[in-house]
């Protein structure tokens, strides 16, 4: 059961309680997943390749076949795939990108609000692309191109954001930048769900939620990033650097 | 040099032949744009290829062409979505059969009574053979066909240029897919009396092709498409007036050197 | 019509050996492709002087070449730029033909086969081809498999897939010229497929498909020949159709399994 949009105030942005599914009936892809998280908050998804992160994202997006469980929204999710998916031959210039963010609350016979277009110009100028505004988006970086999707998932103006390796591939400057915006989101009171695999990064986030098929641990950084639930998590995956520091290996993939 | 140009539109024959290109152009052009963003230039010619029974049966029955266009493009959809069913096949080999089976059912039909059902109109066309109503029920179509790309438009655009974001921004990709497809299927009624199953591809995929190497933004490719077909038309009459062959023909071939000459331009869009 | 039937016999040939290989490495719509790439080359060879083979090989290698060169160009998507060139040359073949043919005849029968006017060179050339291509698939067979099965691993094998290939794709086209006159331009894949996709659906090994392809190929074009004798009719369409009935019919039976 999938629910959106429960009152304000004190309730959490997002509730999950029992999630499971997957792409064909009879094998799940998830099992026993469940969390809550409230307004303002940050939370890093865990987990090895295939091991169910982008699958616990389409549950909460709706778009998963099979799928069991309690599922609470404050708000319809804005969502920030891989870049790697989008048509880069697409004629569309950062801005047209940007201004998708506003197709979903207008109406087809309408033309984009004014309102809406200068939000996703303050929207591009919040990401430190307003003066590409005008470039294809195809032809700028990778990093610029995930700092334009993230302005598109500004303008879709959702106390839910849910965002799948933002920072992977990205450039020092843009994942400084993203990251900021991340900060000004969750003051913002917006709940951020992010799938990374930076141990490092989700150690500085207010929650962690590992899955491997299942939900391994969910909590605050220092009670769920321990070697143990590590290595629950990632299984051969993990790699342990000396000094005690943990970083995880993975090799790049490509869905 | 004018008089060459407003000569072959004297009459009335070409008059109408004129009015149907341009009408038919305002719907194809921009249609092409999103056929080839889509990828779907092999279910545009399947489609028109496999719909020949069905223009047949309607010139042998005395019904109406758009009937059979209708009835034709029903039956080959449904007959190339079955045939490509089978995983061992891999998807051309069974879209191939279907389409070799359905188009040699369309000229076994044209070709066997005693009175043959004009079967180089119904795959070239009868450009000069269009009537007046021909022109009402046209127009009617390319309107339907401008509207509904207008309506649809952010809609296509979402669903395709992203979509694993699309439905978190609104859209359901696979219903704007089949409705993409469902808008092809109409263009290819409306076109097919004028240019022939064989020849309608050329004015729907050429001048999107063209337009698409000619510019980087989507509504300027639509517009641009629109009248670089409106262009092939004209051309293709005129020329088919002064050398005297096909006119059909003529502007499917006007189109395509249309976007052979874009390919000249400089290079927007990478869109391999 | 003796010559039609030999020249069934050997179409039948060709399409057990190379039939299977189309299907199995997806080579249909080339196949489509070559046979309607063709029917300009077709209108302007009778004119012109020249073997409608001839002809047909040249209109061949320009579609080949005008694909790969689109394709290189990186402006239009493959899928695009195949269909635009074949449109391209059947409005070119249209509007010679208007040029060249006083009726729609002469048009039919370029564009669906017929059943008079095959020649013992026609003959010749066909069996040649056969011959050929007979020969190339004993050589190439594993490098044809293997680059279709894996493609990744094939080059390691040592098995040479590009000339290999290359090769496959020379022959398809041959194969395809010399059925231009049997079937027509736009049903080359009547003989060269059908039988080869019905006989997929229930064969298992390669052996098979081939044996159980020429075979079929043989009985559906000798049976082709005579609905089109019957119905006065070019063989491609006869053909095609029953092909296609055979192919619907097997099809239906081999769900349950």
């Amino acid at each position: 059961m999938r629910v959106e949009g429960l009152s304000g105030g004190c309730a959490p942005g997002m509730r999950v309680e029992g999630l499971s599914g997957g792409y064909a009936p009879g094998s799940d892809a998830l099992t026993g997943v469940g969390f809550a998280l409230e307004a303002g908050t940050i939370a890093a998804v865990l987990g090895p390749n295939g091991g169910g992160k982008t699958t616990l994202f389409r549950a909460l997006l709706g778009e998963l076949p099979v799928q069991r469980g309690l599922v609470e929204l404050e708000g319809r999710p804005a969502y920030v795939p891989q870049t790697d998916r989008t048509r880069l031959d697409f004629p569309v210039s950062a801005l047209d990108v940007v201004l998708m963010g506003a197709y979903g609350r207008t109406p087809a016979w309408r033309r984009i609000a004014r309102a809406d277009r200068d939000a996703a110009r303050a929207a591009l100028d919040r990401v430190g692309l307003a003066a590409e505004a005008r470039r294809r988006f195809g032809a700028l970086s990778g990093g610029q191109r995930q700092r334009i999707l993230i302005a598109r998932a500004l303008l879709q103006d959702s106390p839910l954001v849910l965002l799948d390796e933002p920072l992977s591939g990205v450039d020092a400057a843009s994942a400084a930048r993203i990251e900021q915006v991340f900060e000004e989101l969750r003051a913002e009171r917006r709940v951020l769900l992010v799938a990374t695999h930076d141990v490092e990064q989700a150690r500085r986030w207010d929650r962690v939620l590992c899955v491997n098929g299942e939900q391994v641990a969910f909590g605050p950084p220092a009670e769920t990033l321990t070697t143990d639930v590590l290595r629950r998590t990632y299984g051969p995956e993990l790699v342990v650097l000396e000094g005690g520091r943990r970083a995880v290996a993975v090799e790049h993939h490509e869905h | 040099m004018l008089d060459w140009l407003t000569d072959p539109f004297a009459g009335g024959l070409m008059q109408r032949a004129l009015a149907e290109v341009l009408i038919l152009a305002v719907a194809c052009g921009p249609l092409g744009v999103w056929v080839l963003l889509y990828r779907q230039s092999y279910a545009a010619e399947s489609l028109s290829h496999a719909m020949l029974p069905g223009l047949v049966i309607a010139v042998l029955a005395g019904a109406p062409l758009l009937l059979g266009a209708a009835g034709g493009v029903l039956a080959a959809a449904a007959a190339i979505a079955l045939a490509s069913r089978d995983e061992r096949l891999g998807g051309d080999a069974g879209v191939a059969v279907a389409i070799a089976t359905l188009f040699g059912l369309g000229a076994l039909l044209a070709l066997s009574p005693d009175v043959p059902a004009r079967l180089g109109e119904l795959l070239f066309g009868d450009l000069l053979g269009v009537t007046g109503r021909d022109l009402v029920e046209a127009g009617i179509l390319a309107a339907a066909i401008a509207l509904a790309l207008a309506l649809a438009h952010r809609r296509l655009a979402m669903s395709v240029f992203d979509r694993a974001a699309a439905r978190s921004l609104g859209a359901r990709p696979a219903r704007w897919e089949l409705v993409l497809l469902v808008l092809l299927a109409v263009c290819t009624v409306a076109a097919v009396r004028g240019l022939g199953n064989l020849l309608v591809v050329a004015l729907i995929l050429a001048p999107g092709a063209a337009a698409l190497n000619l510019t980087t933004r989507l509504p300027a490719a639509l517009g641009l498409a629109a009248a670089l077909a409106g262009l092939a038309g004209v051309l293709g009459l005129v020329a088919s007036y002064h050398w005297e062959v096909a006119a059909g023909a003529s502007v499917a071939l006007a189109a395509v050197l249309v976007f052979a000459v874009s390919l000249l331009g400089a290079r927007p869009l990478d869109m391999a | 019509m003796q010559r039609a039937l030999l020249e069934s016999l050997l179409l039948a040939g060709l399409a057990g050996v190379l039939g299977s290989w189309i299907v199995l490495r997806r080579l249909a719509f080339y196949t489509h492709g070559v046979g309607t790439a063709a029917f300009p080359g077709l209108v302007v060879a009778g004119p012109a002087g020249v073997a409608p083979q001839v002809a047909a090989l040249g209109a061949a290698l320009l579609y080949a070449g005008g694909v790969e060169g689109l394709r290189r160009t990186r402006r239009v998507a493959q899928d695009a730029a195949t269909g635009l060139v074949l449109v391209g040359a059947l409005a070119l073949g249209a509007v010679l033909a208007s040029d060249v043919f006083e009726t729609g005849a002469g048009v039919d029968r370029l564009l669906f086969g017929s059943l008079v006017g095959l020649s013992d060179r026609d003959l010749w050339l066909t069996a040649g081809v056969l011959a050929a291509a007979a020969a190339l698939e004993l050589g190439l067979r594993r490098s044809w498999l293997a680059q279709g099965f894996d493609p990744a691993t094939a080059q390691a094998l040592g098995t040479r897939p590009r000339i290999a290939d290359a090769l496959l794709l020379a022959a398809v086209a041959a194969a395809a010229v010399v059925a231009l006159d049997a079937v027509g331009a736009l049903l080359v894949t009547a003989v060269l497929v059908i039988p080869a996709a019905t006989v997929r659906l229930v064969a298992g090994s390669v052996a098979t498909l081939q044996l159980g392809t020429a075979a079929l190929a043989a009985v559906e074009g000798v049976a082709g020949l005579w609905i089109a004798y019957e119905l006065n009719v070019g063989p491609g369409p006869a053909t095609a159709v029953l092909g296609g009935a055979v192919f619907a019919v097997v099809a239906a039976l081999r769900r349950p399994a």
